[in-house]
C-alpha cells in the first residue's frame, strides 16, 4: 500500500470495464450477428471475470 | 472532494439505496427467471407439435384461421391475430367484446394454429382457468407488484432511486480507493472491511451495466403513460376526420388476409407480425391496425403500425412512431438481454446475481454500521479519515 492514488489511476480499470460493457451491449444490438455476438459475449464476460479474479484473490489472501 | 461534499454524497447514496433496496431485491429475484422466459415457456408448453411439411409450404390464409376461430366461439369477437415470423404458428386472441377486454384483460383467451395446416395446436381458457402461471406471477411482481399502473409508477420511482444510488456510489468510490489498488479485497481486517471492498469492487465493475439496465427499466415502467400519450395526440389526430362515422360491425369487415397483403405491399421492407381488429382501445374503431417490424436485431424491435380501412380494405396510412415510443422500444432489449443468444442471457443472469450481492452487501454495511467504532482497528479509521481528507476539492 503506497501513497494516494490519482483520479486516473483509481478510475482507469473501472472506465475500461465500463467501455467494454457498452461495446458489448451495442455490438450484439447493432452488429448484425455473425462475429459480433461472440465479441459481445467476450466484452461482457471480462467484467464478470474481473469479479471472479477479485473474489478468488481475496480467498487466497485469507488462506 | 471536500469533507462536507463527501458526506453529502454518502448521505445520498445511503438513503437512495435504503429506500429502494427491498424492492430492487424483489426485482432482481423475479427478473432472474424472466431472463429465460422463452426457454422456460417452451419447456413447459404442452401444445401439439407443428406438422412436418416440405420446405416452402405456404402459410394458410388468415381468413380461414379467423373463420375457424369464430366457428369455435360464435358469440365472441376476434381481438387480434399474431403471425409469428419465427415459428409456423398463428395465434388468434378472442374475448366476448373489446369492451369486455378493456374492463377485464383476463376475459380474453387464445387459439394457436399451425400456420401450414390450419390445425388447432392449443386453445387457452379465459379468466385464468388454465391456472396462474409461474412466469406471470414473476412478471407482475417484477413490473407492478400486482398493482397495475400505480405499481408500475412506484417501481419506476424505485428504479430512479436505484440509478441515483449507482451515480452517488460511483462518486464516493474515489475517496474510498485513495490508498487501495483496483480490485483489492482486504481479508486481514474486519468482516465489514471485506464486505465494503467487495461492495465497491462488484459495484464499480458492473457500473455501466447497472446504469443501462436501471435506466431502461425506468423507461419500461413508463410504457403505459407513453402509449396513452400517443393515443391521445397522434392517433386521435389521425382518426379525427372519421369522427362520428359508423363503426363497421363484424359482418361488415373486409378480409384480414387482404388487409395484411395491403400492408405488406405498402411496406415491402418490413415483416407484418400482428393484425389488431377494429375497436381496440389502442387502435382504431374503423381500421385494421397492422404492426410491422424490421429484419435486423435492432429494427426487429422497432414496430410501425399500418392502418387499413376495415370496411373497404384500402390503405389509410403508414404511421410514423414518435421519438418517445422509439426510445421505449430501444430500451426493451437493453433491459431484457434477449438479443444476443443464450450466452448473453447467461451473462445477464450472472450480472443480476452480482447485483443481488451488491444490494445485500450494501444493506449489511448499513446494518453493521453501529458496531463500527468498536470493531474498527486504529489504522483502518486512519485510512478512512485520510481517504476523506486527502480527497482533492472538486
Amino acid at each position: 500500500m503506497s501513497g494516494a492514488r490519482s483520479f486516473v489511476r483509481i478510475w482507469r480499470w473501472p472506465l475500461l470495464l465500463a467501455a467494454l460493457t457498452c461495446f458489448g451491449l451495442l455490438a450484439a444490438l447493432l452488429g448484425g450477428g455473425g462475429l459480433w455476438w461472440p465479441l459481445a459475449w467476450l466484452a461482457l464476460g471480462i467484467p464478470l471475470a474481473t469479479i471472479a479474479f477479485g473474489v478468488c484473490g481475496a480467498r487466497r489472501t485469507k488462506a | 472532494m471536500t469533507r462536507s461534499g463527501f458526506r453529502k454524497w454518502i448521505w445520498l447514496h445511503k438513503w437512495s439505496s435504503l429506500i429502494c433496496t427491498a424492492f430492487l431485491l424483489v426485482i432482481c429475484l423475479t427478473g432472474l427467471p424472466l431472463i429465460f422466459q422463452d426457454e422456460i415457456g417452451d419447456y413447459f408448453d404442452d401444445a401439439l407439435p407443428y406438422a412436418a411439411v416440405p420446405a416452402g409450404t405456404p402459410a394458410v390464409s388468415i381468413d380461414s384461421v379467423v373463420a375457424a376461430s369464430r366457428a369455435m366461439f360464435p358469440k365472441e369477437a376476434v381481438l387480434f391475430v399474431f403471425v409469428d415470423d419465427d415459428e409456423p404458428k398463428i395465434v388468434v386472441t378472442m374475448a366476448p367484446s373489446w369492451q369486455a377486454w378493456a374492463a377485464n384483460r383476463k376475459s380474453s383467451h387464445w387459439i394457436r394454429f399451425d400456420a401450414h395446416t390450419g390445425k388447432v395446436l392449443k386453445a387457452s381458457k379465459p379468466f385464468n382457468q388454465d391456472g396462474i402461471r409461474f412466469l406471470d406471477v414473476m412478471l407482475r411482481l417484477h413490473r407492478d407488484l400486482f398493482a397495475d399502473l400505480p405499481g408500475e409508477l412506484f417501481l419506476g420511482t424505485m428504479g430512479l432511486l436505484f440509478v441515483i444510488a449507482i451515480v452517488s456510489g460511483a462518486i464516493v468510490y474515489s475517496p474510498f480507493m485513495r490508498r487501495l489498488d483496483f480490485a483489492t479485497v482486504r481479508t486481514d481486517r474486519s468482516r465489514r472491511t471485506r464486505w465494503l471492498d467487495l461492495h465497491n469492487l462488484l459495484g464499480v465493475v458492473t457500473l455501466a451495466w447497472l446504469l443501462v439496465v436501471g435506466l431502461t427499466g425506468v423507461i419500461n415502467e413508463l410504457s403505459t403513460p407513453l402509449f396513452a400519450l400517443w393515443q391521445r395526440t397522434d392517433v386521435k389526430a389521425m382518426l379525427a376526420p372519421l369522427q362520428g362515422a359508423p363503426v363497421p360491425s363484424a359482418n361488415e369487415l373486409s378480409s384480414p388476409q387482404a388487409a395484411l397483403e395491403t400492408a405488406k405491399a405498402a411496406a415491402p421492407d418490413m415483416v407484418a407480425t400482428s393484425i389488431i381488429f377494429p375497436g381496440s382501445p389502442f387502435g382504431s374503431p374503423y381500421h385494421y391496425l397492422i404492426w410491422t417490424k424490421g429484419h435486423d436485431t435492432l429494427t426487429s424491435r422497432l414496430f410501425s403500425p399500418i392502418l387499413v380501412n376495415a370496411r373497404d380494405g384500402t390503405l389509410t396510412a403508414r404511421v410514423t412512431m414518435p421519438w418517445y415510443l422509439r426510445a421505449l422500444e430501444v430500451s426493451r432489449p437493453l433491459h431484457f438481454g434477449d438479443y444476443g443468444g443464450l450466452p448473453l442471457k447467461i451473462i445477464w443472469a450472472l450480472l443480476d446475481l452480482v447485483t443481488i450481492v451488491v444490494l445485500g452487501s450494501g444493506l449489511y454495511l448499513w446494518l453493521s454500521r453501529r458496531a463500527l467504532p468498536f470493531r474498527r482497528s486504529g489504522s483502518e479509521s486512519r485510512i478512512a479519515r485520510s481517504a476523506i481528507v486527502t480527497a482533492p476539492a472538486e
